[in-house]
């Protein structure tokens, strides 16, 4: 185990809940990100679906970069462009300083560039004896007290008014009041020189097109167009990953990316730079230049890597960063090398090496929420486990890992020894014992052990479906089995009642927390087992059923990515359903209504697990319920419940603690719904939402159920 | 021609905090342009890539004040430009979807005129508004087809804006906190 690594987070995580400030503000921040992106997506004709051509452009893009870098490197020479292509961060800052010298530069502009701080280059400039000024307000702001992003978008989020007021007070040595319009005066007023004067500008750039060479910059201060247009050096320093091919690539660059960094539809202002433009006319005219660096950095070895190369589509847009439950509690310092956030962990892993980046991986919960809001449709949870899963193999596990991956283990010896194993399950004693040793928080009330498992109860089950107008294949995962027989059971009932057939082969739990703790190697060992058992039945007209809703994320998402895309594990993916989602096809198919209680004048909040949203959202129950006469509101924050499956199980800060603060807004809401009760289809969230409301939360299928034995 | 277009450049562009005004003639908009200048009391109005008519006809109007213009002489950049209160600049196209504006310049002095005044109008004819954003793709491959060298275009979309202090919308950081667009009927 690298040392100091958890140390460090534990403590970061304690000083987060402690004082709740920074991440009150960073939680409001994502949460007007996700509100504005979702508004200006209904104004968009065709809503989310442009993140299949972002995905698609990008695609080809990544594919062709070879020959889209030459291509875009000859057409910005042909405009006059200087273009240098570095190989890493010591070349990228070695070229920028001889510039500097030579040309004597005393003051350089920069606009805001993410690339710039993957290098480092402020610092060996400035060293340098050059007065480097970040021109982007927020950059501004922490450059001023020398920190790091804490959102890719809002760099100094977490700074307030008088905290903004008395970082400019002792830049200026003058009284600052701190209401936002006197601040822009500042600003205004100690920036204006500094455009005026600096010999170098320098920026990122947001695009590079190779069809004309051209480099595009995106800002809405109107930053980027003074710092490119004053200075007679502009420097330009961009990753090789951000060229594309056309101009029609470029434009839906130019949308995908501030609607899903801020609703916005585009940035103020675009610049297309092809070449530099002379400023002003007659005698007093200097020579102008343009440099272009073409920085790899890491990323030729990112695209070589099959498992790494989905980073390369990362359009820096930071919408992941404002979907991510654990992100919100402890901020970028903490989650994030230089590069903070989910896609921060594989940016990471890719640019400053495995080791930093596994610093931070253990934050993921692996809730997949990053991977839904991703204009790109970059795979991040995959890619994190796959982080995890090398750091594991230099550094070692951690016992508390090793416990969470071994839960259905664990869970069936529970049922075996059942009235023992719930003895412990309810003694504190032992518990605090499980917890010293296992890491297993002994303040989680845990369900049950079931001594006979469904497995073995389906066993004796004799199905009354005569002539079956479908047939399906119930995928049982952990709970329903040892904890829950029942719960399965009565998903069987309900499938007969609707003339389906029902079978139950061989499996194993579905193996997700091997994703979550990154041991891709027993995951694809448990998606090949359980695609060898269920494969047979698709080929023979069945449909597979599953009743929690990740061990049904992991049949449709995970398994054909951890197989290869085998046809087998694509066929078996498409034959997936959702247990209600598929009730309801029945439903609808035979025209019949399987037998069940009524639930009208019942009103229930429905909590959606992280990994139901790409299944459809939960719908399928929803609709199920309210069929059966209740009343259902979706209740939901944007975000997870921050149980993240096993990960609120774990004890201490990077467990227990930081879930239970996740899970507080949604919580509230909950409390403050006027409902009977919570509905949720996930045996795990159903813990958290039980803890933190109070309140009572059924598995739909519960509540056909007798109450004594929900 | 395109279907009826889905997008109105006005409503766009004023939801982006930008000021519309549709005018009938070119005389109009000179009225237009100097009402904006007068009630800015500016005391310097800089100009680029206007018709060289619209140009004139907009200095005339400047009664007292000091009116710049291209050919801008490079020592005097940029602190001449600096002094402007307010920037009048032409507009190649726009775009209704976004609310767009978007500007060609071959020198960076028209850049500095649209960037560094306090106000900032852009002047363009109401037959070069494409409706859909991605409309413009094609714009541009053709403005580029005209020019082999050095060109700058740049998207406008309403006045420069920031929200890094406590996620307030604050407009002005440092480009214009006020942008207008006047668009001539033709």
């Amino acid at each position: 185990m690298k040392k100091g690594r958890y140390p460090r987070l534990y403590k970061e995580i304690n000083d987060a809940l402690v004082d709740r400030s920074k991440s009150n503000a960073l939680l409001r921040c994502m949460q007007r990100g996700r509100d504005t992106r979702a508004a200006t997506l209904k104004t968009l004709p065709g809503g989310a679906a442009f993140r299949d051509d972002v995905k698609r452009a990008k695609a080809r893009c990544i594919d062709n970069l070879p020959r889209l870098q030459t291509m875009f490197v000859e057409n910005a020479r042909k405009r006059g462009v200087t273009v240098y292509e570095a190989k890493s961060a010591a070349d990228v800052i070695r070229y920028c300083l001889k510039l500097a010298k030579e040309r004597g530069a005393k003051v350089l502009a920069k606009s805001k560039s993410l690339t710039t701080e993957e290098v480092e280059l402020n610092q060996p400039l400035i060293d340098a004896g050059i007065k480097v000024v970040e021109t982007d307000l927020g950059e501004l702001i922490i450059q001023l007290v020398d920190e790091k992003p804490y959102h890719l978008v809002f760099p100094s989020v977490h700074k307030m008014a008088p905290d903004v007021a008395k970082i400019f007070s002792k830049a200026t040595g003058k009284a600052v009041a701190s209401d936002i319009p006197s601040l822009m005066k500042v600003v205004q007023k100690y920036l204006r020189p500094i455009f005026l004067n600096a010999e170098i500008g320098m920026t990122g750039a947001n695009i590079g097109v190779a069809e004309t060479g051209a480099i595009c910059i995106e800002t809405n201060e109107g930053n980027g167009r003074l710092v490119s247009s004053i200075g007679d050096c502009h420097i330009c320093i961009m990753g090789a990953e951000k060229i594309v091919e056309t101009i029609e690539d470029a434009m839906l660059m130019i949308l995908a990316h501030p609607v899903s960094a801020s609703g916005q539809l585009p940035t103020t202002y675009v610049t297309w730079m092809h070449g530099r433009n002379p400023l002003g006319e007659g005698a007093g005219r200097n020579p102008r230049e343009s440099h272009l660096i073409i920085m790899d950095n890491g990323r030729s070895a990112m695209r070589d890597d099959p498992q790494m190369r989905e980073a390369l589509y990362c359009i820096r847009c930071g919408a992941c960063m404002n979907v991510c439950p654990t992100y919100g509690i402890v901020g970028g310092h903490t989650f994030g090398h230089i590069y903070p956030g989910p896609m921060g962990i594989c940016w990471t892993a890719g640019v400053h090496g495995l080791e930093k980046a596994a610093d931070f991986a253990p934050l993921c919960i692996s809730c997949g929420l990053c991977k839904d809001i991703c204009p790109a449709k970059i795979d991040m949870p995959h890619m994190i486990a796959e982080i995890k899963h090398r750091d594991a193999q230099k550094n070692g596990r951690r016992t508390s890992h090793h416990v969470m991956m071994g839960a259905d283990k664990a869970a069936h010896l529970g049922s075996l020894t059942a009235p023992l194993a719930n003895y412990a399950l309810n003694n504190r004693p032992i518990r605090k014992i499980m917890e010293k040793t296992l890491h297993l928080s002994a303040d989680r009330t845990l369900p049950p052990f079931a001594a006979v498992s469904f497995m073995k109860r389906f066993k004796t089950h004799r199905s009354k479906v005569a002539q079956p107008t479908h047939k399906a294949v119930l995928f049982v995962d952990v709970y329903a089995n040892f904890n829950n027989p029942e719960l399965g059971m009565t998903a069987v009932r309900q499938l007969e009642g609707l003339g389906c057939q029902v079978a139950v082969p061989r499996q194993r739990a579905a193996g997700y927390p091997f994703i979550a703790y990154g041991d891709m190697d027993r995951a694809r060992s448990t998606a090949g087992y359980n695609v060898s058992k269920l494969a047979p039945y698709v080929a023979q007209g069945f449909d597979v059923v599953g009743i929690e809703p990740t061990a049904t994320y992991c049949l449709k998402e995970s398994y054909p990515k951890l197989l290869n895309n085998v046809a087998r594990a694509r066929e078996l993916a498409d034959h997936t359903y959702e247990l209600f989602e598929y009730l309801i096809k029945l439903e609808s198919e035979t025209g019949h209504r399987a037998v069940s209680a009524s639930l009208s004048g019942m009103k229930f909040g429905f909590h959606c697990s992280c990994h139901q949203r790409p299944m459809g959202s939960g719908a399928g129950a929803m609709e199920w319920l309210k069929r059966r006469g209740a009343e259902v509101e979706l209740i939901e924050t944007g975000t997870c419940c921050g149980m993240g499956g096993t990960f609120g199980l774990k004890s201490g800060p990077l467990g227990h603690k930081l879930s239970a603060a996740v899970g507080e807004p949604l919580f509230e809401l909950f409390k403050a719904a006027k409902i009977d009760a919570i509905v949720t289809e996930s045996s795990v969230c159903k813990i958290q939402l039980a803890e933190g409301t109070g309140l009572d939360v059924y598995h739909p299928l519960e509540l056909l159920l007798p109450k004594n034995s929900a | 021609m395109t279907a009826s277009p889905q997008f109105n450049f006005a409503e766009s562009f004023e939801r982006l905090e930008g000021v519309s005004h549709t005018v009938p003639t070119e005389k109009a908009a000179v009225s237009t342009i100097i009402d904006i200048i007068n009630s800015k009391q500016a005391r310097c109005v800089a100009l680029a890539g206007l018709p060289s008519s619209l140009a004139a006809a907009i200095a005339e109007g400047c009664d007292g004040i000091k009116v710049l213009k291209s050919p801008y002489p490079a020592d005097s950049l940029p602190g001449a430009i600096d002094e402007a209160d307010v920037g009048v600049a032409g507009v190649n196209f726009a775009i209704a979807q976004s609310g767009t504006l978007v500007e060609t310049a071959t020198d960076d002095a028209d850049r500095l005129v649209s960037s560094l005044p306090r106000t900032y109008i852009g002047v363009l004819q109401s037959n070069n508004i494409v409706d859909k954003f991605e409309e413009g793709a094609a714009r541009i491959r053709h403005i580029l087809a005209q020019h082999n060298e050095n060109l700058v275009i740049s998207f406008i979309s309403g006045p420069s804006r920031t929200g890094d202090i406590e996620l307030k919308l604050t407009l002005g950081v440092h480009g214009p906190e006020d942008a207008h667009a006047v668009i001539i009927e033709s």
